[in-house]
């Protein structure tokens, strides 16, 4: 059973990654932080008596369905934010191979220290644009996966689909990044 | 070689996965202070709603403890139910099989009546008979 102060700590690491995922999702400021502040809240309201180990993915499913339910409740409220077939699994990318269209230099691995703030600031500008232009679920998959460091199967679970799925997902947004990314110069 | 191609290939995307995971989260440092304290309010207000763990002690548990038996407490489990009425139905049943003894215990002794009288000497016709009633009236006086 997860103590107040876990709680505290656990919604305390998390949150800033969780309001940076909602505005990629809702492209609005004020929704994410609405929507970071519902998940805490229904987290602390019918889970605050959880095991502190199973806190990350009931906290990702709560945060997945705000989003959802936000989504809803704009299409409901006008037609502006109608793009909800940001969440259908795109059909895109055919023949692409990740092995000849991204290869990683081994030796090209600089220290983050030596980088230009400026030039660290538009890059990330760029990725943040990149992962916002990702389809949904694809978003979605990626962020869980590598942003949160969850494994396929707690992806899946979090998600509610299958683990190929995931692995779908992930591999299509890996390619679609790495594409938009080396397009426009930027290299990790 | 085409299983290694495929384990290269996911080596890679996790690879290029953690790196753009690596840029995501040096990116949060750099939130705005007013996000931050947003987020800091959010979080002392969701953990000041949390909800209360449920922690019986031993003399709320016997204080309770009758009530929750008769009224079926909330929060008890199906096989806690279960074993809550077993004794009722023990007791229904013990009841339905004391009257069936009872009811099969009084027809033998109105069948044992029965018996004794059709084997009697006397036939049973003779007892409706107003000469044979007369006849008990005048020996009896």
């Amino acid at each position: 059973m997860a103590t107040e102060r876990e709680l505290s700590d656990f919604l305390k690491s998390v949150e800033k990654r969780a309001f940076k995922r909602s505005v990629y999702h809702v492209r609005d400021e004020e929704a994410a932080l609405d929507i970071v502040q519902d998940s805490m809240m229904k987290l602390a309201e019918h889970y605050g008596d959880k095991p502190v180990t199973e806190l990350p993915m009931l906290f990702q499913r709560i945060l997945s369905n705000c989003t959802l339910d936000w989504f809803r409740r704009q299409k409901t409220r006008n037609a502006l934010f109608s793009n909800m077939s940001d969440f259908e699994a795109s059909t895109e990318d055919g023949d692409f191979d990740l092995l000849e269209t991204f290869a990683f230099a081994e030796g090209s691995q600089q220290a983050e220290s030596a980088e230009d703030t400026t030039r660290r600031a538009q890059m990330l500008r760029e990725i943040e644009a990149q992962i916002q232009e990702l389809p949904g679920r694809q978003r979605e998959a990626f962020l869980m996966r590598y942003w949160e460091d969850m494994d396929v199967a707690e992806t899946a679970a979090a998600m509610g689909c299958s683990e190929g799925s995931v692995k779908t997902h992930c591999s299509r947004a890996v390619q679609a990044l790495s594409k938009a990314l080396k397009a426009k110069g930027i290299q990790l | 070689m085409t299983s290694n191609h495929a384990t290269q290939s996911e080596q890679l995307q996790d690879r290029f996965g953690r790196r753009i995971a690596a840029r995501l989260s040096a990116g949060t440092a750099e939130l705005s202070h007013d996000v931050a304290e947003r987020l800091r309010a959010a979080r002392v207000q969701a953990v000041a709603r949390r909800k209360p763990a449920v922690i019986r002690t031993a003399t709320a548990a016997a204080a309770s403890g009758g009530a929750a038996t008769l009224t079926f407490g909330e929060g008890q489990s199906l096989w806690n139910r279960i074993a809550s009425v077993l004794p009722l139905i023990a007791l229904v049943a013990g009841l339905f099989v004391i009257q069936v003894a009872q009811d099969e215990h009084r027809a033998h002794e109105v069948a044992e009546v029965d018996a004794a009288l059709l084997t009697d000497d006397l036939p049973p016709a003779a007892y409706a008979d107003p000469g044979f009633i007369q006849f008990l009236k005048a020996s009896k006086d």
